[in-house]
């Protein structure tokens, strides 16, 4: 029998913002333990949490970057565990009036994976286990976090690495988290079942708790569906639980059995006052987005003529975008510029997070010069080129690398004594062209290129040559 | 209408030891506080917005650090600590 993967995603994001959800400790990663811990954040009795007006905000953002619809009324809610990690028992978070709901994202594929809330809420303490205790440290308690929950949409791996991706870029263009997953600032939940091609009901599913990269969620989805099918397959069933990831043996573990929703036992935070979302303010939101990922891989493609695999590499990461247009800027065509980029200075950017920072030895402004150069005729391509290859290595600027000799064209007649001199200087070249080795005339352009500094226009140059060569 | 195992369940939850002759009058003291909710439930399919009550919302703080308290007061109240950390029992199985 065939089957079908059915998952869901929970993704927790920390919020950029400077201080903790509910009081003004900062909310910088690492740092000593418990030195970003004041009354409020260790929950010590009588203390009173305010809310940081920033993190609703920031939720309201991310709602509209992924098609929420954002509450009017929402309020803060109390979700009681007994954890270390908690110092107060209970979690503050969003029950039943979530800031955004009813939002998706779409794939490239065309599916759409609904978000079904957004949510806001505070993160727990770090706990260290030890032989016979456990350390806590709250400098982590009280960061403000926002859940992202989906519906059951994912039929794949594939959609979920592609959808993990696309929520951390967005996320980022918004400016509302880094999404650093190593450093925990972004952490994925994903319910996985299975069921047989075809059918509607949707199988017992577990969980797998807590992943911070989009490589172990890959493999942890794969594990945890090869499991569940061998499961089915030998008449056994799924058990619905909470699992762990573990990388170094690329297998999942049960925690501990899931509690019913009604064992949190969420009532509403009396501390905390409502929250009323005034439509002007989220007009204000909205109007203040930049244009997203997707937005701009579609203007590129439809409006600056990109071909879509160059849209997409520009577009991935907000630096590298922003870093086009300003070179682009003003240029004949922007696919001069997206060549340079693509074809030359992402070969100085080897890693994702060296391409995410685009912290590049040529400056946008600089290209820009040098593609104006080369626009305006004053330089050809091949010395463009080696001319970028210089500016990476050296940091200085078109105009400091090229002299005045080098600009301007050749005319027509010193490109023609260049062409003459060419074939009467490579007679070996001639008579292997003549007898059939068309490249040969390669090492005769090659000839007038060095001769003229790159000043000639190759292809003419080629014309000529052979066309000098067959009249010989 | 709760019933004593319900009543054992919550205090387990809520790591609450109940001693047996408590609990028939936890499970009767409950069983009227639920009743109490409601007859607020009752009130609110009224029309009555319970979503905020007392007229007040949007109390805010805006988002500037004010320094944490010293590490050494944090801990002051901890039971135990170690490396500048509260200490617990292990609660890894």
């Amino acid at each position: 029998m065939k089957y079908e993967l059915v998952a869901g995603f929970e993704t927790h994001v920390e919020l950029a913002t400077d201080t903790k959800i509910f009081c003004s400790c900062t909310t910088q990663f690492g740092g000593e333990p418990n030195t970003h811990c004041c009354p409020i954040c260790i929950g010590l009795p009588g203390t009173l949490p305010k809310l940081n007006k920033k993190v609703v905000e920031y939720a309201i953002r991310a709602g509209l970057a992924t098609n929420c619809e954002i509450a009017e009324i929402s309020k803060m809610d109390r979700k009681n565990y007994c954890y270390p990690d908690l110092p107060k028992a209970y979690q503050i978070s969003q029950y039943d009036k979530p800031l955004c709901e009813h939002g998706y994202i779409q794939l490239s594929n065309g599916r759409k994976i609904r978000i079904l809330r957004i949510h806001i809420e505070e993160d727990a303490g770090k706990l260290v286990h030890r032989r016979g205790d456990t350390l806590v440290d709250y400098n982590r308690g009280g960061v403000p976090l926002i859940e992202i929950v989906t519906e059951p949409d994912f039929r794949s791996v594939d959609e979920a690495k592609e959808y993990v991706e696309k929520l951390q870029n967005i996320m980022r263009y918004i400016g509302v988290s880094d999404c650093k997953m190593q450093e925990g600032s972004m952490r994925c939940d994903v319910n996985i079942s299975v069921r047989p091609e075809g059918s509607e009901k949707l199988g017992t599913r577990t969980e797998i708790k807590n992943m911070n990269s989009i490589t172990f969620i890959a493999k942890a989805m794969e594990y945890e569906y090869g499991r569940q099918v061998d499961l089915i397959e030998s008449g056994e069933k799924v058990i619905q639980e909470t699992l762990r990831y573990d990388d170094a043996t690329n297998t999942t573990s049960g925690m501990r059995g899931k509690e019913d929703a009604n064992d949190y036992r969420y009532f509403r935070d009396p501390d905390l006052v409502t929250i009323n979302v005034p439509r002007s303010l989220v007009d204000e939101i909205r109007e203040s987005l930049p244009e997203l990922p997707e937005e701009k891989k579609e203007r590129y493609i439809n409006e600056l003529g990109l071909p879509e695999a160059d849209a997409l590499l520009l577009t991935k990461y907000r630096k590298i975008a922003e870093y086009f247009e300003s070179a682009s800027e003003g240029t004949k065509t922007p696919k001069t510029a997206a060549n340079f980029i693509i074809g030359q200075i992402f070969r100085t950017v080897e890693t994702e997070s060296e391409k995410e920072q685009f912290d590049v030895s040529v400056s946008a402004e600089n290209l820009r010069e040098l593609i104006t150069l080369l626009d305006s005729g004053k330089i050809r391509m091949n010395l463009a080129k080696s001319t970028l290859d210089k500016m990476l290595e050296t940091g200085k600027k078109a105009s400091e690398l090229i002299d005045e000799k080098d600009m301007g064209g050749l005319d027509e007649g010193a490109l023609d004594e260049l062409c003459r001199q060419a074939v009467e200087n490579n007679p070996k070249a001639v008579s292997d062209y003549l007898a059939g080795k068309e490249k040969a005339v390669k090492a005769m352009v090659g000839f007038v290129m060095k001769n003229s500094r790159g000043k000639a226009d190759a292809a003419l140059a080629e014309q000529k040559i052979i066309k000098l060569v067959k009249n010989s | 209408m709760v019933t004593k195992e319900e009543i054992m369940k919550i205090a387990i939850l809520s790591k609450l030891s109940v001693e047996d002759d408590e609990i028939d009058k936890l499970t009767k003291d409950m069983g009227e506080i639920i009743s109490f909710a409601d007859t607020i439930n009752n009130a609110a399919d009224e029309g009555v917005e319970f979503d905020n009550i007392n007229n007040l919302s949007n109390a805010f703080r805006e988002d500037k650090v004010v320094p944490s308290l010293e590490r050494e007061k944090i801990l002051a109240n901890a039971k135990d600590s170690d490396d500048g950390c509260f200490m617990v029992k292990n609660i890894m199985k």
